[in-house]
Order: structure tokens, then sequence, then C-alpha cells
């Protein structure tokens, strides 16, 4: 082989090593790197729209670079700013935008072209995520976002509806229960967590700004895990985070679960992935019906060259446009954040096709704004989390754990 | 051999020397100061004093993530001490079972952590793990090796016992071949049987080898985070939130870098004192 063919070869085979499939950018293009936070099919879909957006015009070139899970790549963004290195595009969990927006990290988006006139779904955008959002410099554009749902062994559900109640769910998960299988099965975490609390009337910061933690509503939401598990017809699974819900995707698809609350973001993955029909339901009502919205938002990083931003937000409109986000919804399950991406959808038949995406985006009629609270995350990670781990391992009182939890929260000014 | 110049044996060391400031020293110091601020990275950070130190105390947060790291420590130290010293005796001799035994105990060690926690993420899964399936086999019920406060610190230590064994096996056998024969042969000459000389010979003299290899492993079981992020994430209810940890998700999680600095100060301080033990129990093995 001669020296120049293989010097050639070790490169590429370099290149595939390091999993960098991309190619280069072309010469006079403005690159733009963008950080982003998931794997998987998701992934794919994502990279897809990325090429695209490349290949659709000649001036910008979007590098897309893998981050790890929302928590680790967050955790990189942090580092990044804090280095000066922080690309100009990212996406973030909506519990960190306040910090972040409070930290003055975030770009104002509102002198972006169109940034007002976006035909946002209206409880998916800044202004319907937060509670006061509207009133707010912009600093987010939704783009994965989701609400929590139920996904049923069609096998084993049949065509009923679904519970409607708390009570129909316990007397479903029972009935769904069998040796080897346990009928309902929901990590311990915050988000689900977070939508018991809704149901049973409660909010985990109040208006004026209080972290009550859900007060009452919230030990009753705790209260009703604990019950499940305790009576056997619950998984919790392993684990914390993401790996917490992969294990319970697993368990899920192996016929060890037969209902579990997941995101509207596994609809297409559970649905190839299966050996079984599956059905996506709504979640129950407590005292009202609510579901949290999740998901994560585009921000573009206040640190970044202006003409990185511009370019970067060329590729936020490019995927906000109703044929980009029409791919992006129907080949995840992620909510078509714009109302024309979804009256697309309909329009094209897709839902009457695959009723199962239809579920969240019904759901958004009862979704509830997240408080606006620069520690919002705190509260997640610090003071509520561990203490849902605790109270339903552990069997804890529910409204003792939480009044500890708020007691902490008071004593670290949160 | 002497120096040419006082100085040279400094500049010998000098590269080595930049190398130890550049990666340990400045980032100790740096954590030091940084301790005494309250930073998320993001905002300029604020002197705060000894708040940080006082937090992590008055929480419990320390001695929890201690506690959980000594409990951790002790099973993993005396775990592998024993077994290290059991498979030394078992495959120290010749021929190629033997040497086979040692390779493949050996290997374990050298498999990196993050294989070795998905491999045991899947042997210990409450459901459909090995483990259990065949404790089921066997009419015995499930236990909840990653999943109960109890049972989960163990289950690591149990994990963290069958990657080192083969290091303390290999310490051992070490040990063993270094001692003098005629010992052996003089007390077998005088009619002490197998157990009287491991017992009367054997293991005292190999003492110095074991106090290295028990605070080799301590030092390695208080450094452990792969296995811990891999499997549990410090959970279930911190219960396997060991110190470095703890760090971790003070540093990346809580964005609280300066209580995750004053952990490091109290780490190293830990670290320190075990280091000081392990040097006086080398120079305890030594003739005066």
């Amino acid at each position: 082989m001669h020296r120049r063919a293989f010097l050639r070869s070790a490169a590429a085979l370099s290149a595939g090593a390091a999993g960098c499939a991309e190619q280069a950018a072309p010469p006079g293009r403005v690159v733009v790197p963008f950080w982003f936070m998931y794997g998987g099919r998701n992934r794919a879909t994502l990279e897809t729209l990325v090429q695209r957006f490349n290949r659709s015009q000649g001036d910008v070139w979007l590098r897309a670079v893998f981050q790890g899970d929302y928590f680790e790549g967050l955790a990189k963004l942090r580092t990044a700013l804090a280095a000066g290195a922080a690309p100009a595009l990212s996406h973030v969990v909506g519990e960190i935008v306040p910090y972040l927006a409070e930290a003055g990290v975030l770009e104002g988006l509102d002198d972006y072209p169109g940034a007002r006139a976006l035909p946002l779904h209206p409880a998916l955008g800044q202004a319907g995520s937060f509670r006061g959002g509207a009133g707010r410099p912009l600093v987010v554009v939704p783009f994965n976002r989701s609400t929590p749902i139920a996904y049923v062994n069609g096998r084993l559900y049949g065509a009923k509806s679904a519970p409607a109640t708390w009570a129909e769910l316990e007397q479903t998960a029972h009935a769904l229960t069998a040796p080897g299988r346990f009928g309902f099965g929901c990590p311990i975490d915050w988000w689900y967590w977070a939508a018991l609390v809704g149901q049973a009337g409660g909010e985990v910061v109040e208006p004026d700004g209080r972290v009550t933690l859900g007060g009452a509503a919230g030990a009753r939401a705790l209260a009703f895990w604990q019950k499940l598990v305790a009576s056997g017809v619950m998984k919790q699974p392993p684990g914390r985070d993401y790996n917490a819900w992969e294990q319970l995707s697993q368990d899920f698809l192996a016929g060890r679960v037969a209902m579990i609350w997941s995101s509207t973001a596994f609809v297409r993955y559970l649905e190839e992935t299966a050996d079984f029909p599956i059905r996506a339901l709504p979640l129950p009502r407590g005292v009202r019906a609510a579901v949290p919205t999740g998901g994560t938002h585009f921000v573009l990083l206040k640190s970044a060259p202006d003409e990185l931003k511009l370019a970067a937000w060329r590729f936020v409109r490019f995927v906000l446009g109703a044929d980009a986000m029409a791919f992006w919804s129907s080949e995840t399950g992620y909510l078509p954040v714009t109302t024309d991406a979804a009256l697309g959808l309909e329009a094209s038949g897709f839902y009457a096709k695959h009723p199962n995406y239809r579920v969240a985006l019904e759901q958004l009629g009862v979704a509830e704004p997240w408080p606006w609270h620069k520690s919002l995350f705190r509260i997640q990670r610090e003071l509520v989390q561990p203490a849902l781990e605790a109270a339903v391992l552990e069997r804890l009182d529910p409204a003792a754990t939480l009044a500890k939890a708020r007691r902490a929260a008071e004593a670290s000014a949160l | 051999m002497r120096p040419a110049t006082p100085r040279q044996p400094l500049w010998l060391l000098s590269p080595m020397l930049a190398a130890l400031g550049v990666f340990f020293v400045y980032p100790l110091l740096s954590a030091l100061r940084t301790s005494f601020y309250e930073w998320d990275l993001l905002t300029p950070p604020r002197f705060v004093g000894f708040d940080n130190y006082r937090a992590i105390f008055s929480s419990g947060e320390l001695l929890s993530s201690l506690g959980t790291t000594l409990l951790v420590s002790v099973v993993v130290v005396v775990g592998s001490l024993l077994l290290g010293l059991a498979l030394a005796l078992a495959v120290h001799r010749p021929g190629w079972p033997a040497a086979l035994a040692r390779s493949a105990v050996f290997s374990a060690y050298v498999v990196s952590w993050v294989s070795v926690g998905l491999l045991f993420l899947w042997i210990f899964d409450v459901d459909a793990g090995v483990v259990n399936r065949t404790l089921g086999a066997l009419g015995l019920g499930p236990v909840k090796w990653l999943t109960s406060t109890r049972v989960a610190p163990l289950t690591v230590a149990l994990i963290v016992i069958w990657k080192v064994t083969g290091y303390a096996m290999v310490v051992f056998l070490s040990g063993l071949s270094s001692l003098p024969p005629e010992l052996q042969e003089a007390a077998a000459l005088d009619g002490a049987g197998a157990f009287c000389r491991l017992r009367h010979i054997t293991l005292p003299l190999l003492r110095p080898t074991a106090a290295f290899v028990a605070i080799t492993s301590l030092i390695a079981s208080f450094q452990l985070f792969d296995v811990v992020r891999l499997l549990t994430q410090g959970g279930p209810v911190r219960s396997t939130t060991v110190l470095v940890y703890a760090i971790y998700e003070q540093l990346f999680s809580d964005l609280r870098v300066g209580r995750a600095s004053s952990l490091v100060v109290m780490f190293f301080m830990i670290l320190g004192a075990l280091t000081w033990l392990k040097l006086r129990a080398f120079r305890a093995g030594e003739p005066a």
C-alpha cells in the first residue's frame, strides 16, 4: 500500500473510532457549536435535522456535539461557561432556566428576528411554561417538550378506557399485578411527584414564592406512592434520574410491569421495541386534572460572539418550521411545539393513524406552568428528590418528610 | 554517585516537581481558597468564611458520606485481605493450573470500572439478575441488592472486593516468594504441620505485606466513584453516597463549588492521615 493511501486509511479509521461521522464544515460557513443531550433514536433524529439544516443553506454549519444526559450536559455547560468556552446554542431543562436567566448567562431573544411571533403552543413557550414567564425577557424557545403519560401493555389491558382517578389507577394496578409482574411502575422522581401534587390540588412553590412543596397535597401524593408500593402492585425502579426511567422502560418491555408512567418522548421507542401492542393513556385526575411539562428549551449563551448567536438562531427557526417540527415530533414522540406543526400532523392523518402521539398533546389542556423560582432546580435536586426516595423506600411519614425538606429550604434561604 | 553541582538534583527533579505543582498542589490550594466562598461557577464568588464547613457538618453530609465510605472501606479491606491471602496461599505453587488460576483472578483487576459497573448492574438486577434468579431457583426470596438502603452499600463493597482481590493476591504472592524457605524447612524438620507453619511462620512474616495491602485497599476504596456513578448514583436515599461521589454531586449537580471544595479539603486531610499510617506501616516492617 502506498504511504499516502495508508495515511488516508488510518485517518479514516481514526475518525470512525472517534465517532466523528460528521462531515467537515465547507469553507466559508459560520460554524456554530450546538451541545445536545440525548442519545438513541432522539439523537439520530436530531442529527438528521442538523444535516437537513446544513444542506438547506450555504452560510451556516451547525456542529452538533453530544454531551451526555440532561444533567451531565448541564454540568458541562456550566463548566464551559465558567471557562469562557460555552457553545452558542444548547438546550436545558425548564427547572434550571430561572437560575441561568438570573445568573445573566442567557441571551435575551426578544430582538431576534421573528422571536415574538413564533407560532408556539401556548402551554409550551416561555409564557406558558413558567408562571409569569410572559412578563419576563424572552430567554428560551421550546424544543423537545413533553408531558408524563401512562403506557400500558395492550395485550394485558385491552381496549379499556384510561383510569380516570387515583382510585381507578390503584384498582387497575391491582388487577394487572400477577406473579412475576407488577401492575404499575413509576420512577420515584420529582417530575411524576409534581404531576401528583398538581392532581392533589397543590403547588410546589406558591405564587408568592414560598416553597411549600405542595403542603398537604405534596404529602398525599407521596402517600399514594407509598400505598401502591406497600401493597406490592407498584415497582419503583433502581437508580436515579434517567437510569431509573430507562430501567423501568426495560421492565415494561420485558413484561415485568404492565403499566408505567413515563414521558411522551418514549412513544416511538416503545412502539418500535415492544413485542406487544402499546397504548398511551392520559394520567388520572385527583381533585383536579394536572400535568407538568418537561423536556428542554433552546437557549443561546450570551458569552458567544454575536455572529454565532445569529447563525444559531437560524437553526432554531429552522427546527420550529412546520415540516422540521412535524418530523421531529413524529419520529420521537416529543410534542410538536408549534401550532402549525400540530395542525399539519392532524391534517396529514398522522394522529388518526398513531393515536398514542395525541395523548400528550391533548393533556396540554391541563398542563401547569413551573414557578419562576431561582432555586427551582435546587428544590428539585437537593430537597425533593432525596425526600421522595427516603419516604418511599424507608416508609417514612410523608408529611414529616416533606416538612423536614421545607425546613431545609428555609435554612438554605431557597 | 555525587551530583556535579549542588543544584543538579533540583534540576533533575524539576519536571516532576513542576507536574506535581500544576496538577496537585495548585488545584489543592485552589480548592482550599474556594472552600471559603459561595460560588456556582456562573456568578461572582462571595466570601463566606467557614460557612461551607459549618454546612457540611451541620447537614450531616460529611459524617454521612464519611460513614458510608468507612463502611464500604472496612468491608473491602477485610474481604480483599482475607480472600487475597487465601487465594495466594492456594495458588502459590508451580504448574500451569496454578498459573491459570493466578491469571484468571488477576484479570478482574485490569477490567475497567465502567465495564464492571454495567456487568454487575445486570447480575444484581432485582428481577432479572442472575443472582436473584439462582436464589429464586433455590427457593430463596429476592434480595434488593441495589434498591435497599441496607444492602446497597454492601453490594458496592462486594463488587470492589471482586475487582481488587486479584491485586491483593499478587502482592501476597510476592510476599510469599520473598519469605526465606529455610525457616519453613527447619520448622518442618522440627515436626511442625502445615497449619502450624502457616500460623507461626508465614502469617507473622507476611504482616508488612498485609499492612501494605490493607492500606492500599483502604485508599482505593476511599477513592471509589465509577461503580457508584454507574450502579446506584449514590442512592437509594444516599446510602451509597461515598465521599468522592458527594463531592461530584455538590459540584456538578447542586452547583455548590464552595461546599464541594470544603469536602475536597476534608477528604485530603483524611487521605493524608491514611498515607501517614501507610508510611508508618512500611517503616514498622523495615529492619531497625
